[in-house]
């Protein structure tokens, strides 16, 4: 990509001058999902450093255990004792199937509840925040089995997401999810399992090519004894291997953390989570390192401080830069909540609305394809991806048939209004209350600046609304103009964000 | 400046033409992921129409192998499967010691004329028993350790394709077509290619599809690579979706497909071949087979929906003479246990045979069945012909593509086409 800042010049706090609704808006999408007109407009009244200091605080919100996580948990212990006590293979097989379905209800409540979540404009940045680094400490459901694991592991995240971050690192070495996916508590004294110290290095600290294969198998030694005892950590010290290690070319009898804080004294650790920033929320073209170092060498005097890094990143020159504007594909969950907050609507509680959308889409939340976590760019796109996502406006749009949904979905549509959110859809009222207040011009207008990311020039204007007043019969104009913005969000443009 | 709205093209000459007014074929910025192995990519020859065409049928859940190609001479099998055994006088035989499960009628019938072959105890060391993993491992050709982010027949298409700027295969045709909702592990590329997933929905409306082509092709503000990109994909989607629609419904078929949607999907893949498409790979999936509890009788129908809609296809090929352009090849994520378990059900396995068709097949029988002597209880079958084999077979004698380079290894082929 072509910057016509410095290096130098790249990372200063973008000056006061140029501010304004374009780059609020910018923010506003890239950090979050969508760029909706009160947040626009709070932007611009609160200013770019008080918004940054909102958007990335002292402590995320914290997502309450969903109820099915909750009883999943509480039924394990009992499972697991039954299906000892079981006297037949048939007795077992029963056991095991009704397990199977109490995770997979269990994972739709949680990836719905979760959803909800961070579609709300007070958690977006946070939780976008948590997903980067839920792309950075992968874990995948298909190998860790459980459902309250997983809920635990993004809970560690989102905790831990603003602090410092050898703290989300050591953290995450203790958190069950990972000690199961990446093989820890097979590790022992006489056999230290190298996966989690490669991935350590090669995944969360450093990037590939930045240790040797004998630091890792060194470090490997240093994470014996990490253990699951039912559902938490344990350090089994008698299977540690407590003997001198070296590292990195230090030297002592090093423990997990230790090896984790040597880790951070390397300048690859300062470079690291910027580039990972720069491919998640600039561009797929990753940062050269003359960007980059500056960066890393601030970082790394702040202490390695999350949030300080958010702020900064954020806020800087380079993040505003005409580079990055409207040019990222959406991934599948910006596409989906970006849709839920740009229709001001709420997420359906039914998996079939969004789950199976955006496994459609190619992003099945918690099963990221492997450690690597999601490719992500133009791999999202495809004719059947693409298709996906015009089904999925089109669902949005259309009235949701009470009687034909299931036992389980009625159930969440109840509970749902009962809390107030029932709006799963675009409505026919909206519709027509839009038809009765704004001229054709307006609604084109309007429907311009807020769904897509770029200035569209006089010929794309005139297009949409030359078919949004093609209707001439009264009783089809409503449908005529939820087609318009149907298509509009169809369109190539609002891909990008 | 006033475009008037033109009829979308539907032939590959259209398109041409319009390729030249700018829309659709449009160069990328160069870009290289880094997992990307190869920088330079041999140069085969772009698709074209009359070339060979791969239909891949992935059988999902893990076929059982030992009922499909049955050693009814072998004592062991009858002591490892006292009900599920299947009866030496109920399956087809193959020769002195093989037959074909009772439900395979018809890949019998196409065996004994030469077009269809077997090749035997199909595996891959350090078998992984997850439906998940094992079928990654099918689907992008890696070892058992190693995780590929591409699809074998993905970086088949980066090969092919070397001289493509990516969009649908010079002449609007889409180069690999999937009959499943999601794209499948073996089409991911690390380049883009212009991949079509038919679709089993409802159709749109008219006047929304207009617009949203109206929109893609009226563009002609600057864009950025990435909306450049966008526009291009969705480009295709739309004029292929148009195309394809167009063949299906007006296609008539030589032979009988069953009504089921295994048999559909074939049928609809025929009419693409038949229409000329320049299309290489096609990709179709047929379920159920995942045969835990209770197998004789699911299996025996899955085994005759898959035979059925096999013949039909192969039928309906031969009629058209088109028989000669396509080899057809089976493969699952793995077979299963020899010894049936409590429940007349077996369990997830390792090594099992696949099924290949076509015209030009040498033979019927390849390589060595599974040994089953002295198996101990839940012991699995240990595999003699590596699956990327059979891969090395497709790439180097059907598809003239450099085998090395797709697999990352030299694997030694085998002798059926």
């Amino acid at each position: 990509m072509k910057l016509d800042l410095s290096p130098q010049d790249a990372w200063q706090p973008l000056p006061a001058s140029q501010w304004n609704e374009d780059a609020a808006r910018h923010l506003l999408r890239r950090a979050g999902w969508a760029a909706q007109p009160p947040e626009v407009a709070r932007l611009m009244k609160d200013g770019l450093r008080p918004s940054l200091e909102r958007l990335f605080p002292a402590k995320a919100n914290l997502l309450p255990s969903p109820r099915l996580i909750t009883n999943y948990q509480a039924a394990a212990p009992g499972y697991v004792k039954k299906l000892k006590e079981a006297e037949s293979r048939e007795q077992r097989q029963v056991l095991q199937r009704e397990q199977r379905e109490r995770q997979q209800q269990a994972m739709q409540d949680l990836s719905i509840k979760w959803l909800q979540f961070a579609s709300r404009p007070e958690n977006a940045a946070t939780e976008k925040w948590a997903y980067f680094l839920s792309d950075i400490y992968v874990v995948s459901q298909e190998k860790v089995n459980s459902p309250s694991f997983i809920y635990r592991h993004i809970d560690i995240l989102r905790q831990n997401a603003l602090g410092t971050a050898p703290a989300l690192t050591k953290a995450v070495s203790r958190d069950p999810a990972m000690i199961r996916f990446l093989d820890l508590q097979d590790s022992r004294k006489a056999a230290p399992n190298e996966n989690f110290a490669r991935e350590l290095f090669e995944l969360f600290v450093l990037g590939e090519g930045n240790y040797t294969e004998d630091d890792i198998k060194q470090a490997a030694r240093a994470f014996t004894g990490y253990r699951l005892r039912e559902t938490d950590f344990q350090f089994a010290a008698n299977q540690h291997d407590d003997g001198p290690k070296t590292v990195f070319g230090k030297t002592g009898k090093f423990t997990g953390d230790d090896v984790i804080d040597l880790a951070y004294t390397q300048p690859a650790a300062s470079r690291f989570v910027p580039q990972e920033m720069g491919k998640f929320y600039l561009s797929e073209e990753v940062l050269s390192q003359t960007y980059l170092t500056p960066l890393g060498d601030w970082w790394a005097t702040t202490g390695y401080d999350l949030r300080q890094l958010a702020h900064r990143f954020f806020g800087s020159r380079l993040f505003f830069d005409p580079a990055f504007r409207g040019n990222y594909i959406k991934r599948p969950i910006q596409f989906y909540l970006g849709l839920v907050q740009d229709l001001n609507i709420n997420v359906a509680p039914y998996p079939r609305h969004s789950l199976n959308t955006l496994r459609l889409m190619g992003e099945d939340l918690y099963r990221p394809p492997n450690v690597r976590g999601w490719v992500g760019g133009r791999l999202w796109i495809n004719s059947g991806t693409l298709n996906a996502r015009r089904q999925l406006v089109e669902t949005l749009f259309a009235t949701v048939t009470e009687e034909n949904l299931n036992a389980d979905e009625q159930v969440e549509l109840v509970a749902a209004r009962s809390q107030g959110i029932g709006t799963f859809t675009v409505t026919e009222e909206r519709l027509e209350k839009m038809l009765q207040s704004m001229s054709a011009t307006q609604i084109t207008d309007r429907f311009l600046d807020y769904f897509l990311p770029v200035k569209v020039n006089a010929t794309f204007h005139d297009n949409v609304l030359t078919f949004l007043t093609g209707e001439k019969e009264e009783s089809k104009r409503v449908p005529r103009l939820r087609n318009t913005a149907i298509t509009l969000l169809q369109s190539p443009e609002y891909q990008l964000c | 400046m006033k475009n008037t709205f033109q009829a979308l093209p539907t032939t590959r000459r259209e398109f041409l033409q319009w390729g030249g007014k700018g829309i659709g074929l449009l160069a990328f910025s160069q870009f290289a992921p880094s997992f990307l192995v190869q920088s330079t990519l041999a140069a085969t020859p772009a698709p074209e129409k009359d070339r060979s065409i791969l239909v891949l049928v992935q059988l999902a859940g893990g076929n059982d192998g030992l009922n499909t190609v049955i050693p009814y001479e072998d004592p062991e099998y009858y002591r490892l499967r006292p009900t599920l055994g299947i009866k030496k006088a109920d399956a087809l035989r193959i020769d002195d010691h093989l037959g074909l499960h009772p439900s395979l009628a018809g890949l019998h019938a196409l065996m004994g004329e030469g077009r269809a072959g077997i090749i035997q105890n199909v595996g891959y060391p350090n078998p992984n028993h997850s439906h998940f993993r094992s079928g990654e491992i099918w689907e992008t050709g890696s070892q058992s350790s190693e995780f590929l982010p591409s699809g074998w027949i993905g970086r088949f298409l980066d090969n092919a394709c070397a001289g493509d700027d990516g969009t649908a295969g010079s002449g609007g045709d889409p180069v690999a077509v999937h009959v499943t909702n999601e794209l499948p592990q073996s089409f991911l590329s690390g380049k883009p290619h212009s991949t079509f997933g038919l679709r089993n929905g409802g159709n749109r409306s008219k006047e929304n599809l207009a617009f949203l082509e109206k929109l893609v092709k009226d563009d002609d503000h600057e864009a950025n690579a990435n909306a450049s990109f966008l526009r291009a994909t969705m480009m295709d989607a739309l004029v292929t979706e148009q195309r394809v629609q167009k063949i299906i419904n007006g296609y008539r078929p030589e032979s009988v497909y069953p009504g089921n949607g295994f048999a559909q999907s074939l049928r609809n893949v025929a009419s693409l071949i038949s229409a000329g498409l320049s299309t290489r790979v096609y990709f179709v999936s047929l379920g159920g087979f995942d045969t835990h509890s209770n197998q004789a009788n699911t299996h025996a129908n899955q085994l005759r929906t898959l035979s059925e809609g096999l013949a039909a296809f192969q039928k309906d090929l031969i009629s058209k003479k088109l028989d000669s352009q396509v080899l057809t090849m089976t493969f699952s994520e793995f077979g299963r246990r020899p010894n049936e378990n409590e429940s007349r059900g077996t369990d997830h396995g390792t090594a099992a045979p696949l099924f290949v068709m076509g015209s030009a097949l040498k033979g019927s029988l390849y390589g060595t069945p599974p040994s089953l002597n002295n198996l101990p209880k839940n012991q699995d079958l240990t595999f003699s012909t590596d699956f990327r084999q059979v891969y090395a077979t497709v790439l180097d004698k059907w598809f003239s593509a450099p085998t090395d380079q797709v697999l990352g290894k030299t694997y030694a082929p085998l002798p059926f086409i």
